[in-house]
C-alpha cells in the first residue's frame, strides 16, 4: 500500500482529568473514503479539531503529508480543507463573498476557480445572496465549496450530510467518491448515518469513548464469490432440515433454519434438502449491515 | 507564503459590510453637524470656526473611542459567539498573523473615522462660520504663536495615541480573553469614563508610585498648552513612556491568549 498521507499516532485529549481521546493511532491513505463512526460524545469532533490545529494535543502526534500540524502548521493545514461541526458562515456577508474570504487566504484561487466550485456544490442561483437568507443544507453546500476551493490533499468533513437532502446527499456522495478517486484526495468523513458510510466508504473506524474499538474495509462491490455468510433458509419442516445438516450445525429460526456456508455450498444444501421432500421457499445470504455490526462493537450504547 | 494585506482586506470587508458601521457613522456626522447649528443659531460671539471645530473634535473623539470599542471588542469575540473562527483558522496563516490582521483593521476604523470627524467639522463650520485661518490666542488663553492647523491636528493625533494605547486595546484584550463582546465592551468604556474620576482619586494619594498608573497618564493633551506660565508634574515623554508600558503588557496577555486557547465554540 502506499504511503500514509495523514498519521495520527497515539493522540491523546485531556480536559481536567477526563480523557476524551485516549491513544487513538490511525493512518490514511491518498484516494481513500475513510469514515470515522461512533456514538454522539464519543470524540470525533474533538480528533477533527486536533486534525486540524484547532486543539493541541495533550499527547501523542499528527502528521499530515509529513508535516506536524503542531510543529509546522502552516504547511501541514495548506494540505487540508475542511467543514469543523457545523458550517458557520459570515451571515452578514454573501456567500460569494464568503468565499471571496477564504480564497485571499490561500494564494492562486482565481475568480474562476470561486464559480466553478459554487456551480459544483449548486449555489450558483443563491451564491450572492446573504448567507443569513440560506437553509441549512445550502450552508452545508457553501462549507464544501469553501473547503474544496483550494484544491486540498485531505477534505475533512464533520457530519457533512447534515441537513441535506437525499439528492443533496447522493450529489455529496457520488463527489466525494470522485474526488477520491480520480483525484486522489483523501476524504475523512464523520457520521452517525451508519447507511450512508456505508455507500461512500472504503473503511470505516469506529470510536466509542475517545478509543478506537474497529476499523474496518468496507467491500463497494458486495461481498467476495467464495466468502462465508450466514444463508437463511425458508422449510415448512425446520426440525427435519435440521437433522437432514447435522454436520453442518445449523439453527432453527421463526422462518426455517439458518448456518454459516458459502454460495456453492448454499446451493448444493438446497438441492439436499429439496431431494428430501423439503419445501425450500427460498435461500438467500444474510449480510450484516454497518449498523448491525456497529450495534454489536458499540454495544447499543447511545451517548458515549 | 501569502499576502498579509490580504488578510486585512479580509477584516476591513467584514468591518464595512456591516449596517452596524454605516450607522455609527451616521450618527456621528448628524452629532457633529447638529451641534454645530446649535452654535450658529445660539451663540452669536463664536470668534472663528476654528473655536467650534476645537472643542466638536475634542468630543468627536470620544465617540469615535466609542464606536472603535465596539468594533475591537466584536473583531475577536464575534468570532468565537458565530463559530466562524474554526473556518478562520484552519488556513496557512498563524494565529499570531490572523490577530494582528484583525488589530490593524480596528486601528484603521479609528483613523477613518477620525480623518471623516474632521475634514466633515472642518467643512461645515467652515460654511457657517467663514473659512479662516484663525489664530492660536482663540483657542488657548496664553499668548502662543503658531499655527492653528497643528495644534488642532496635535491634539487630533495625541488623544488617537491615548485612546489607541489604553481603551481600545484594553477592549480588544477583553474580547479575546472573555470572547464575549457585551463584556468587553462594557469593562472598557466603563474603565475610560472612570479613569478621570480614579485619576482625580489617587491624585490626592501623596505617594510617588501614584504616576505609575495609566489612568494618570492618559490625558496627553494636557502638553499642547505649554507657555513660560504653564508647568506640568511631568514631561510628555514619561507619560508616553508608562503607557507604552502597559501597551506592551495588554498586547502580550492578548496574543498569548489567542495562541495557546483551544476552540472549543
Ligand atoms: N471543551 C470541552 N470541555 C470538556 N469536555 C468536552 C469539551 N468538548 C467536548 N467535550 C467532551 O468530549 C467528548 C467528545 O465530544 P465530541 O464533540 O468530540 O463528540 P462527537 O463524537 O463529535 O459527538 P457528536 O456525535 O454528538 O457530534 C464529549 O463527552 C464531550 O462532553
Ligand atoms: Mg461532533
Amino acid at each position: 500500500m502506499s504511503e500514509p498521507i495523514v498519521q495520527l499516532s497515539n493522540v491523546t485529549k485531556r480536559i481536567g482529568n477526563r480523557t476524551i481521546i485516549d491513544h487513538l493511532t490511525l493512518d490514511l491513505h491518498p484516494g481513500e473514503v475513510y469514515g470515522f463512526l461512533g456514538p454522539n460524545g464519543s470524540g470525533k469532533t474533538t480528533t477533527i479539531r486536533m486534525m486540524v490545529g484547532l486543539m493541541k494535543l495533550t499527547e501523542g502526534e499528527i502528521t499530515i503529508k509529513g508535516h506536524s500540524i503542531t510543529d509546522s502548521f502552516e504547511k501541514a493545514i495548506r494540505q487540508v480543507g475542511a467543514i469543523v461541526e457545523n458550517p458557520e458562515m459570515y451571515k452578514y456577508l454573501s456567500g460569494y463573498k464568503n468565499l471571496v474570504h477564504y480564497a485571499r487566504m490561500v494564494p492562486g484561487i482565481t475568480r474562476q476557480r470561486i464559480d466553478e466550485v459554487v456551480k459544483l456544490v449548486g449555489l450558483q442561483g443563491r451564491i450572492h445572496d446573504k448567507v443569513k437568507t440560506y437553509s441549512l443544507g445550502m450552508r452545508q453546500r457553501l462549507g464544501v465549496a469553501q473547503a474544496i476551493m483550494h484544491k486540498p490533499s485531505l477534505l475533512i468533513l464533520d457530519e457533512p450530510t447534515n441537513g441535506l437532502d437525499p439528492v443533496g446527499i447522493r450529489e455529496l456522495r457520488d463527489y466525494l467518491r470522485h474526488l477520491a478517486k480520480s483525484e486522489g484526495i483523501t476524504v475523512f468523513v464523520s457520521s452517525h448515518l451508519l447507511s450512508e458510510m456505508e455507500l461512500m466508504c472504503d473503511r470505516v473506524a469506529i470510536i466509542q469513548h475517545g478509543k478506537l474499538i474497529d476499523e474496518r474495509v468496507i467491500s463497494q462491490d458486495g461481498p467476495a464469490k467464495d466468502a462465508v455468510s450466514r444463508y437463511r433458509f425458508e422449510v415448512d419442516r425446520p426440525s427435519e432440515a435440521l437433522e437432514l445438516l447435522a454436520q453442518h450445525s445449523a439453527v432453527v429460526t421463526q422462518e426455517g433454519i439458518e448456518l454459516d456456508t458459502d454460495r456453492e455450498t448454499a446451493a448444493w444444501i438446497n438441492a439436499q434438502l429439496v431431494s428430501a421432500g423439503l419445501k425450500v421457499y427460498g435461500f438467500r445470504p444474510h449480510v450484516k449491515s454497518l449498523e448491525e455490526q456497529f450495534l454489536e462493537v458499540t454495544g447499543g450504547e447511545t451517548v458515549g | 507564503m501569502g499576502n498579509f494585506m490580504e488578510l486585512v482586506r479580509n477584516e476591513n470587508m467584514k468591518i464595512y459590510s456591516r449596517l452596524r458601521t454605516w450607522i455609527m457613522m451616521g450618527i456621528m456626522l448628524v452629532i457633529m453637524l447638529a451641534a454645530s447649528i446649535v452654535v450658529l443659531l445660539l451663540d452669536e460671539g463664536v470668534k472663528s470656526m476654528w473655536t467650534v471645530l476645537n472643542s466638536e473634535v475634542f468630543s468627536g473623539t470620544m465617540l469615535v473611542t466609542i464606536f472603535t470599542v465596539i468594533i475591537a471588542a466584536d473583531s475577536v469575540a464575534g468570532e468565537f459567539s458565530s463559530g466562524t473562527i474554526k473556518l478562520l483558522l484552519i488556513r496557512p496563516w498563524s494565529r499570531s498573523k490572523i490577530l494582528l490582521s484583525k488589530y490593524i483593521s480596528v486601528i484603521q476604523f479609528a483613523i477613518f473615522f477620525l480623518a471623516v470627524l474632521f475634514v466633515w467639522t472642518y467643512i461645515w463650520n467652515g460654511l457657517f462660520f467663514g473659512f479662516s485661518s484663525g489664530s492660536l490666542q482663540e483657542l488657548t488663553n496664553e499668548s502662543s504663536t503658531g499655527s492653528v492647523w497643528s495644534f488642532v491636528l496635535s491634539g487630533l493625533g495625541l488623544q488617537f495615541i491615548s485612546m489607541m494605547l489604553t481603551t481600545v486595546t484594553i477592549s480588544f484584550l477583553l474580547s479575546t480573553v472573555f470572547r464575549s463582546g457585551g463584556l468587553s465592551i462594557g469593562l472598557s468604556l466603563f474603565l475610560m469614563f472612570m479613569s478621570d474620576t480614579i485619576a482625580g482619586l489617587m491624585s490626592l494619594i501623596d505617594k510617588p508610585w501614584k504616576d505609575y498608573f495609566w489612568f494618570m497618564q492618559s490625558n496627553l493633551t494636557q502638553y499642547l498648552s505649554n507657555g513660560p506660565d504653564v508647568t506640568h508634574e511631568h514631561t510628555i515623554y514619561f507619560s508616553l513612556g508608562i503607557l507604552l508600558v502597559y501597551y506592551v503588557v495588554f498586547l502580550a496577555i492578548t496574543w498569548w491568549q489567542f495562541m495557546r486557547r483551544d476552540i472549543t465554540s
